[in-house]
């Protein structure tokens, strides 16, 4: 073990980069949403520079979520795919809410993290479609009972993805300590590897030793 | 609520001469759109950013096998449950005092929400100055105790607008005079209409007019099930996680292969 570093990267600055702009852009456009969604919130559009500025704002910024969520799915999706243990790590909800024994070994992402991804896949899908149709072509050439389910859709995707966000920051940060550091310096301790994704660990150790 | 007002839409009364067409543009000063013959007296074809008021010229053979027009004036209804105002995100559009729904321009971002929500497919999008614009029922002539310059214009007294509970009661009264299958359009949806149409034929044989009109059930659900949900679903989750937090505590590392370090 001692020929072991103490910490070990897990993710490469692409990654992170990805990570928070997607983190940034999806942010700003809750936070400006918000603003138009809740006139009680005027404030939101008043310190934004109005509400028109507010809608362009919540425009371009939707623009560099929606890139940035197919280039996660470029990056992600094969880390993210399914496979049988999850299930079993399903049901046993990860040990977060109950003490459990013998929870399979997770490779790189736990299934709860993976949930979270296709999650965000979805719904982000739906926003950015949606957006996409309002912004620019909606309701002026469809017919008005589509470009009405354009505005619902968009609107119950968010209420979705904005609750597993927060569940997502939580268990990035207070939740789990030691894990935000992935996303920041993107190295993490060697234990925290052997908690969270050990069968990845043992690979990377794998290929370390080979070069 | 001063007193609401309604416009009442007489069609029986109506020789489509279109002088309230003419008076809308005229006191709106909204310019003319160069339009095409299309082998109707209807002029322009539709409702447009900058005609907020429209004769539909309709041809209509009735169950005697006669062919008789049908005019019917189209524009804004001011609906008590109005779509548009539901929808819009800036309060851009809004009741005034007499039931109406008005918009302030400057307040318009050009979203077209309310494009989308109208059950009457009314408000229309200006492309140049990204606003959208209606009929707000002469507005700023109503608070000056003026009729609506449409009204006005009238000459045979198809249109005329008084207290809301006054002319409910003419439109009943004409339509009993009138008989057969004429009815009063306006009064039994969207929490009664501020114009109201005594209508000579039924709603569905008019083009255009829907005959159960309602805020749609997207737009319902939309703003009364979504929009408050995004904030108890955000502040359920945060809850949540807190209170995983205080009982459960973090989630520890296990320090079993740490090696001493």
């Amino acid at each position: 073990m001692s020929s072991h570093e103490a910490v070990v990267r897990i993710t490469d600055a692409e990654e992170r980069i990805v990570h928070w702009l997607l983190a940034a852009s999806c942010l700003f456009c809750l936070f400006t949403g918000l603003g138009l969604q809740f006139q009680a919130w005027d404030i939101i559009p008043t310190i934004l520079g109005g509400y028109y500025a507010s809608k362009l704002m919540h425009i371009y910024s939707g623009v560099v979520f929606t890139g940035m969520l197919a280039y996660s799915f470029y990056m992600w999706s094969r880390d993210c795919s399914f496979e049988d243990a999850d299930l079993q790590w399903v049901l046993k909800a990860g040990g977060y809410l109950w003490p459990v024994k013998d929870l399979p070994p997770v490779y790189k992402y736990n299934a709860g993290q993976k949930a979270f991804f296709w999650i965000l896949i979805v719904c982000g899908v739906v926003i950015s479609a949606t957006g996409l149709f309002m912004w620019l072509w909606n309701p002026l050439v469809v017919p008005a009972i589509i470009a009405r389910l354009a505005y619902m859709a968009h609107a119950g995707a968010v209420v979705l993805l904005g609750a597993f966000i927060v569940v997502h920051m939580y268990l990035g940060t207070i939740g789990n300590p030691g894990t935000a550091s992935a996303m920041i310096t993107g190295l993490v301790s060697r234990a925290w590897c052997q908690t969270h994704c050990p069968r990845w660990l043992a690979d990377h150790e794998k290929k370390e030793a080979q070069q | 609520m001063k007193q609401e007002f309604v416009k009442l839409i007489d069609v029986s009364r109506c020789t489509a001469c279109r002088g309230c067409q003419v008076a809308c543009k005229q006191w709106n000063e909204m310019p003319a759109s160069r339009t095409r013959q299309h082998g109707t007296y209807q002029n322009p074809q539709d409702l447009q950013w900058n005609t907020w008021t429209l004769i539909r010229f309709q041809e209509h053979v009735d169950k005697s096998g006669t062919l008789r027009w049908l005019f019917r004036k189209d524009g804004c209804m001011h609906c008590t449950n109005a779509a548009c105002v539901k929808s819009c995100p800036t309060g851009a559009l809004y009741y005034t005092e007499f039931g109406t729904v008005a918009i302030n321009k400057e307040a318009c971002i050009g979203c077209k929400a309310c494009v989308a929500a109208c059950p009457f497919d009314i408000p229309r999008y200006n492309e140049a100055d990204e606003k959208i614009y209606k009929c707000d029922l002469c507005y700023t002539r109503l608070q000056e105790g003026q009729k609506p310059s449409c009204v006005l214009s009238c000459p045979t007294g198809a249109l005329s607008i008084g207290k809301k509970e006054v002319m409910i009661e003419k439109a009943y009264a004409r339509v009993k005079e009138l008989g057969g299958d004429a009815n009063v359009y306006g009064d039994k949806f969207v929490g009664s209409t501020h114009v109201i149409y005594v209508l000579t034929e039924k709603p569905e044989v008019y083009d255009e007019l829907p005959s159960h009109p309602a805020v749609p059930f997207s737009i319902i659900l939309w703003k009364n099930l979504f929009k408050p949900f995004t904030l108890i679903g955000l502040g359920a989750v945060a809850g949540l996680a807190g209170l995983h937090y205080l009982i459960k505590g973090p989630h520890k590392v296990h320090e079993k292969n740490e090696g001493g370090e």
